[in-house]
């Protein structure tokens, strides 16, 4: 992880961001909490109406717009996220925030992945009548992430507190 | 509503995570809490107003190199302190709260002194 770290101070990305002015790290921030915001407010949306909130929507018709629009918020976040990391990477070896936050954000797209390919998801995002057992599953994946991403977005805060 | 019920016992306890003791640490100063240092050395490594807090190393009578830590680069801008003000080499003293652990030579500074000029990062209320 040192290592890991320690290439990605060194990297040409880093010593560009340092390069470019006293805002760029604050511009950085701004960017990296639109995106977080973005996808967890995507993300809350979604997973409380699999939880079983707002039955009267179809899940389908909060499926279409929150998962482009968290999926955008989560890429502004990567990028942003590692470029911020990138100014003193190694100040962060050994942060128990950080060493928790990232393999939670990789469950949580392993998440995505493992559900998405679930018939339950399928016939939800295509408006298909649901299934035996298919709430069930449904519920399960929202509480599932919902957990993971507020895990995520509380390790990301505690960061720079350690 | 059994079903939000659910929702906010998980949420609950997910939340939990807020009860842990050391997350209460002070705002950004909780490594530096070994109370008040003044150092005096010469200026090593210039300051870098870069990341999330400007930073300078300095180097003390007895040899040992300090890195210092600044406030967040535009605020530290403001209070005059500028990437090329000090020269390399030059005597500087720095006063801050000192790194809990003694074998680390860190602080976290509010005021440098430069010859006749006074930078307050954090300027006393």
């Amino acid at each position: 992880m040192l290592e890991l770290m320690a290439w990605l101070e060194a990297s040409a990305l880093a010593n560009l961001l340092r390069g470019l002015g006293i805002w760029t790290y604050g511009l950085l921030n701004l960017g990296h909490i639109l995106g977080v915001s973005m996808l967890f407010g995507m993300v809350l949306l979604l997973d409380l109406r699999l939880l079983g909130l707002w039955q009267r929507i179809p899940l389908a018709a909060i499926i279409g717009p929150t998962v482009p629009l968290a999926a955008i918020g989560f890429g502004l976040a990567v990028i942003t996220g590692i470029m911020m990391l990138s100014f003193n990477t190694t100040d962060y070896h050994g942060n128990p925030f950080l060493y928790l936050k990232l393999p939670m954000v990789v469950l949580g797209m392993i998440n995505v992945v493992v559900f998405q390919r679930f018939g339950a998801w399928q016939r939800a995002r295509d408006g298909q009548p649901a299934a035996v057992g298919d709430q069930g599953i449904l519920r399960l994946a929202g509480g599932l992430s919902l957990a993971i991403w507020l895990t995520v977005v509380i390790c990301g805060r505690m960061i720079g507190y350690w | 509503m059994p079903r939000f019920a659910q929702f906010l016992i998980l949420l609950l306890i997910t939340s939990a995570w807020w009860a842990v003791p050391q997350v209460q640490a002070h705002h950004g100063w909780s490594g530096n809490t070994a109370g008040e240092v003044e150092v005096t050395g010469t200026l090593v490594t210039g300051v870098s107003l870069a990341g999330a807090h400007g930073t300078l190393q300095i180097e003390d009578a007895d040899g040992n190199v300090w890195t210092i830590t600044l406030a967040p680069g535009p605020r530290t801008h403001r209070a005059g302190l500028r990437e090329n003000t000090i020269p390399l080499g030059a005597e500087v003293t720095v006063i801050g709260e000192r790194n809990e652990n003694p074998e680390v030579y860190e602080a976290k500074v509010r005021r440098v002194i430069w010859e006749d000029q006074v930078f307050d990062v954090y300027p006393p209320r």
